[in-house]
């Protein structure tokens, strides 16, 4: 049997961040969920990250144009790396939003951005955008 | 509102235009690229040309003007060799900031008013490196005392949280006396370079407020960069050539 959805009095607000992912290997949505809970983890530990209700929403590989608009459900298949005005430091680009609790999307923000390392691989995670709804975030750090 | 960054590690041309490039992407406004006295010789014969390029690149951006300064950053032994070097490189460039971590040092360096910034006083120490009477000098001499990112960024466990409490200790310090306190990214590549929203995040968990990390990334570092424009003209301090 499902549950009753509870109504909006009762359900926790959300906020919904945008990230901006540079990578040295190609990610997946899984690895950037790992990194995610790995960097809260690390800098608030067990009890402060229980608060913060994370949950990835949307993944976007940006350095595949047509892929600009889907979930990362659909599979990328492009594996250019993006680089800097044609210049030697390539990464691989992303961005993502993150739904998190309201209030705590400082702490989100603060342990995200100590992140340097994922599996041994550079990683490097900035927030580049908060918003109220997913529609919002999409249309104001995406397009 | 203008962000200064005066702590990005020079390097060669190009990586220094992909770091200014991604640094900028990322709401930096200003750059001082900080040389070895060795290289900075070299560096700051292109520096004019960095500029230009980067301008080119950037003319469609709504922030299209940036700021592009070189210092020199040193590391002297003791504080003899503190006064030797400060006195040898003050009039080759607009910025010296000298790295800390002894407490000589650290003690020379706010006495000397010739040096902009001390770097990074705790480090390999096991305090923080400044003291009230350190905090006191800082402030008659105005020399920033600079809390350097990459410095948590790039250490893990035990030696991270020893950093950020040593951190915790400067700005505790800070809010007491008021010394110029400056936060920098000490970004050497692309990779270590954070947006300065989110450099406060982190700071704002180590007791450094929004309006208090703002004085540290706009104010103080718009004062030393005004100051040393007119370090030229001054005969001593409080009197200038006109």
């Amino acid at each position: 049997m499902k549950l009753k959805i509870l109504p909006p009095t009762l359900r926790i607000n959300k906020r919904y961040l945008v990230l901006d992912v540079k990578s040295e290997v190609k990610l997946s949505k899984d690895e950037l969920v790992s990194a995610i809970w790995y960097g809260c983890l690390r800098l608030y530990g067990e009890s402060e990250t229980s608060a913060f209700n994370l949950w990835l929403i949307k993944f976007y590989d940006i350095a595949d144009n047509n892929s600009n608009n889907h979930d990362i459900n659909n599979k990328i298949i492009n594996n250019d790396k993006k680089s800097i005005n044609g210049k030697n430091s390539q990464y691989y680009h992303f961005k993502a939003v993150l739904r998190c609790q309201r209030g705590y999307e400082d702490k989100i923000r603060g342990s995200l951005s100590m992140l340097s390392n994922h599996n041994n691989k550079k990683i490097a995670i900035s927030t580049i955008g908060i918003s109220g709804t997913i529609a919002s975030s999409i249309e104001n750090f995406i397009n | 509102m203008k962000c200064y960054d005066l702590n990005i590690k020079g390097n060669s041309y190009n990586c220094n235009k992909e770091l200014i490039l991604e640094a900028h992407r990322l709401g930096w406004d200003y750059f001082n690229l900080l040389f070895s006295p060795e290289s900075y010789e070299k560096a700051i014969k292109y520096k004019n040309n960095l500029r230009d390029e980067i301008e080119d690149i950037i003319i469609n951006n709504l922030r299209n003007k940036i700021g592009l300064e070189f210092g020199i950053e040193i590391h002297p032994k003791n504080q003899n060799e503190l006064y030797k070097l400060t006195k040898k490189y003050r009039n080759k460039t607009k910025f010296i900031s000298v790295l800390g971590g002894d407490l000589g040092v650290n003690r020379g360096v706010c006495e000397n008013i010739q040096v902009d910034v001390l770097s990074r006083p705790y480090l390999n120490l096991p305090s923080c490196g400044i003291n009230h009477v350190l905090a006191k000098e800082a402030v008659k001499n105005y020399v920033a005392i600079e809390l350097c990112f990459n410095d948590i960024l790039s250490s893990y466990l035990s030696y991270r949280s020893k950093i950020m409490a040593h951190f915790r200790e400067i700005i505790k310090l800070h809010k007491k006396f008021k010394f110029p306190l400056i936060i920098t990214s000490g970004a050497s590549s692309i990779w270590e370079i954070r947006s300065p929203r989110d450099i406060s995040a982190i700071f704002k968990y180590l007791d450094l407020f929004e309006d208090e990390f703002n004085n540290t990334i706009q104010n103080y570092p718009q004062k030393i960069i005004e100051f040393n424009n007119e370090r030229e003209n001054m005969i001593i301090l409080g009197v200038k050539k006109i």
